[in-house]
């Protein structure tokens, strides 16, 4: 019979002796070494859960602690890429706090630039400058906007020290300025601070490009196989999760990613299907409209990534891995430079750990000369989830002709 | 295949035999895996001696791998002591990184020292500060004397920062306290390394000069596709939306002027392959650096400060035998004639009769 000379066969069959060997010894054994093992192990990990949790203690008493020096360090965190750690600014471009006629108008002042910043000519400590001062509104609590309106003041202004602001003041001012929109320069802050030098006069509103019928048809209701932009992206161009905010990202980047996801030379099956149904004239027009908006921020730090890192990484790069700091090409707080460096501030903390995860492994590869693709490969997955982590609690790209929007608002009152 | 009993009583005998054989094998099996699991535990638990299991040597060598070579580091960011020798070392690394605001009196262009000794000084192979500082003081052919490092750093006001067209007019003078905090700054990231000697990483490094020398045309395309993204089609940089430099000009009014060291081929050169593009140094050939090279500098610029005379006695006494088109003709234009100013350094300077370029 066959089954003879199967080799198998045996362990087929009730074997009778093993009704009286019981278990095995050694399985017997395994079981009391694991056993052995596995409480051991339980002792162990017990003792490095303690340690981290006594740390995570420590860390948070170390907060409570710093408190006094907490203006400082929101100073640092927020202020300081743009005005200096010295207050001093950059020249021709970012004015000085110290020595600042605004800052000397007190705590109440500083708080509504912080809640709704400034575009537009503005004159300080005899010079004339012409920028963009991001509003803070949805990037600080109103606890941290208090604080560093205070330190400022105390800091730089020679007025009475006991000048603070608290928070519930700048939750009073919040609900005041709400709909305010930006400060047009020097000329609206004078109207608030009589002590200020002569501002140079607003440039005359250009009469603001009207958005055109059909761009607002593709982004609000779609055509065809377009779906609105908006019903992914949302009605502001804000974004969520891995769906990026497109509010503030320079037109002609926005242009050029549609553009190579028609070609597939960047690959996302939904956005291939959008952008195959626009014509070039459409994709330039929607770069132009989502360029000009200015919309709060709505992301966060949800990654549980380390921020200190994340800021160094983009502050100051990390030379010993090849890595620049991010800032260094995607401009100062991450406001991107155009046409080809897009704004990173603000920009949900999935999407941008995903992209960079996309260049280290290939997937996105669109970038010129590969530069993002080298940077990404360098990051490890926790140097990833920081820096998109710290990008995303930054305040949001103070897009640019938004200001000829809000001039007409004001003209109309 | 069925359980035939016939077959069984059979079987029997042969089957138990080779039940014994899997049995030891078993036991032996057994045995194996209850070790490795207490070996595991003990190596866990740091019980055993690190030699047995060539922990220590696994240690060394990850040190090792961190530090590749003897390449000196300077010191943190985050160590800078909190004292008055600390705050002029905050100061001094303030000017080098934003020098347009914290020496504005005496920069005369859109760079900082930061836009060529990249990471704040720090980095090896873009004329560190630590690698610079041990050799100093020295002889300079440049000026034909002793320099001190005082010396030296006015030198870089007056080419590479362009001071003849800031506000002052020229470099800070002997004495200044800008000298005092870049001292101070520049000590403080050369502390611990040795004195009087070269250091790897020190300056730009060398390329050779390509057997066919280089090619002005072929500069133009490696131009067009490694550096135009960041410094423009128009290699005038590019600035955020607040005005700022994020990507320095290379050439015209904002940029080094005809004195300043990268404005010699050979210099820039070494620069452009061991730091350029961004992020991935070492990635053009020597021939596309010099080529590249040569291309940017080819275009015009702020006059040579030291000029007194023609352009061709200049170019005799400042830099006969340099790798540089200073006072040649390149498609049929005299280069070395200066660019004047720009509008907003004009607006601030103290004596514009200067912005004059003087042949
Ligand atoms: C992205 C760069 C940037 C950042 C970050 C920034 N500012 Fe400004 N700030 C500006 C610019 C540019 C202006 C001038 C705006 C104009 O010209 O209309 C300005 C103006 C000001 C002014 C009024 C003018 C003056 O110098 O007194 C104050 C006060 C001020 N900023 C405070 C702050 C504080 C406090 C922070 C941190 C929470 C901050 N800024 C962060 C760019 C920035
Ligand atoms: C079905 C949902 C959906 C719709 C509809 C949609 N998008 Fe997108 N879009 C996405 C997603 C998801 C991504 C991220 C792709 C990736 O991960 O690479 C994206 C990416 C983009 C990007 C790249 C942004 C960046 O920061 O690189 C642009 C630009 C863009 N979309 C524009 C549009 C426009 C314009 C429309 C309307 C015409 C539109 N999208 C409609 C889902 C959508
Ligand atoms: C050498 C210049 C350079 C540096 C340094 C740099 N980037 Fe970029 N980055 C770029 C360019 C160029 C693009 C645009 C790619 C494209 O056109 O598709 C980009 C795009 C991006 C994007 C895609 C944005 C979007 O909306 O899809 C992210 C995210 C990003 N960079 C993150 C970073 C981070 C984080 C760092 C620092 C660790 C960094 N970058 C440093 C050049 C740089």
């Amino acid at each position: 019979m066959a089954h003879k000379s199967d080799p198998k066969r045996p362990a087929e069959i009730y074997e009778p002796y093993e009704e009286q060997a019981g278990v095995p010894l050694p399985v017997i054994w395994i079981a009391i070494a694991l056993a052995f093992w596995g409480v051991l192990m339980l002792y162990d990990t017990g003792d490095s859960v303690r340690v981290s949790l006594n740390d995570r203690a420590e860390d948070s008493e170390a907060l409570a602690n710093v408190t006094p020096d907490e203006g400082a360090s929101l100073f640092e965190a927020n202020c300081a890429t743009c005005h200096q750690p010295d207050g001093e600014g950059l020249r021709d471009a970012v004015p000085p706090l110290a020595g600042s006629e605004v800052v000397a108008a007190g705590p109440g002042i500083i708080a509504r630039i912080l809640l709704r910043g400034i575009d537009g000519p503005l004159t300080v400590a005899d010079a004339t400058y012409d920028g963009h001062m991001p509003s803070f509104a949805s990037a600080l609590s109103d606890a941290e906007i208090a604080r560093l309106a205070s330190y400022v003041t105390t800091r730089w202004a020679n007025g009475p020290d006991g000048a603070a602001s608290s928070a519930d003041d700048v939750t009073d001012l919040r609900g005041e300025v709400a709909d305010l929109g930006s400060f047009a320069g020097g000329m609206e802050l004078a109207r608030l601070i009589p002590s200020l030098p002569p501002q140079p006069p607003m440039p005359a509103p250009s009469a603001a490009p009207r958005d055109d019928a059909d761009v607002l048809q593709l982004v609000f209701a779609g055509r065809d196989e377009v779906w609105s932009c908006a019903s992914c992206h949302g009605d502001l161009g804000q974004g969520d999760e891995t769906t990026p905010r497109l509010a503030g990202l320079p037109a002609a980047y926005i242009t050029k990613q549609l553009h190579d996801f028609r070609e597939g030379t960047r690959v996302n099956e939904s956005m291939h299907l959008v952008a195959s149904g626009l014509t070039k004239g459409e994709m330039t027009a929607l770069g132009t409209y989502f360029a000009t908006l200015r919309v709060p921020s709505n992301a966060g730090a949800v990654l549980s990534g380390d921020l200190a890192r994340g800021e160094e990484l983009a502050l100051q790069g990390d030379w010993s891995i090849g890595v620049p700091a991010c800032f260094t090409c995607h401009g100062a707080s991450g406001f991107g430079v155009a046409p080809g460096f897009p704004g990173l501030a603000a920009q949900h903390a999935p999407y941008t750990a995903a992209q960079l995860a996309n260049w280290a492994g290939g997937e996105r590869h669109n970038d010129p000369l590969g530069l993002m693709a080298e940077i990404s490969g360098a990051l490890s997955t926790q140097d990833r989830r920081a820096v998109a982590d710290y990008l995303a609690t930054r305040p949001p790209v103070p897009a640019v002709a938004a200001t000829m929007t809000r001039m007409e608002t004001d003209d109309d009152q | 295949m069925t359980n035939d009993p016939r077959d069984r009583a059979s079987d029997t005998p042969r089957d138990a035999q080779s039940g014994g054989g899997t049995r030891k094998a078993i036991y032996a099996a057994g045995g194996g895996l209850a070790l490795i699991a207490l070996a595991t535990a003990a190596v866990q638990l740091d019980v055993v001696p690190r030699w047995l299991i060539g922990a220590g040597s696994s240690i060394e060598e990850t040190a090792a791998a961190t530090t590749p070579d003897d390449q000196f580091t300077p010191p943190a960011r985050d160590a800078i002591p909190d004292s008055p020798f600390g705050d002029a070392v905050r100061r001094g690394e303030a000017i080098f990184t934003n020098t347009a605001t914290n020496a504005g009196d005496h920069v005369g262009n859109g760079l900082s020292c930061s836009n060529c000794h990249l990471d704040g000084g720090r980095h090896p192979l873009s004329a560190p500060m630590w690698a610079a500082w041990v050799t100093y003081p020295k002889y300079r052919a440049k000026n034909d004397q002793i320099n001190t490092m005082e010396d030296r750093v006015m030198g870089c006001f007056t080419y590479s920062m362009n001071a003849q067209y800031s506000p002052a007019g020229g470099p800070p003078p002997h004495g200044d306290d800008i000298y005092r905090d870049l001292e101070s700054y520049f000590f403080w990231l050369a502390s611990k390394a040795p004195t009087n000697v070269s250091l790897d990483g020190i300056g730009f490094g060398k390329v050779p000069k390509p057997e066919g020398g280089y090619d002005l045309a072929r500069g133009a395309d490696v131009f067009a596709a490694n550096c135009a993204v960041c410094h423009g089609e128009d290699g005038q940089g590019q600035r955020d939306i607040n005005g700022d430099y994020t990507f320095p000009p290379l050439w015209g009014p904002d940029s080094y002027n005809w004195g300043a060291g990268m404005s010699r081929i050979d210099t820039a050169a070494a620069f452009i392959k061991n730091n350029m593009p961004l992020s991935q140094p070492g990635s053009l050939t020597d021939q596309e650096a010099w080529d590249v090279a040569a291309y940017l500098d080819s275009h015009e610029r702020p006059r040579d400060p030291r000029q007194t005379g023609t352009i061709e006695e200049n170019r005799l006494a400042n830099h006969d035998g340099d790798e540089i088109l200073y006072g040649q003709v390149v498609n049929g234009v005299l280069l070395g004639q200066g660019t004047g100013p720009s509008p907003a350094r004009a607006a601030t300077m103290a004596t514009p009769s200067a912005a004059e370029p003087q042949n």
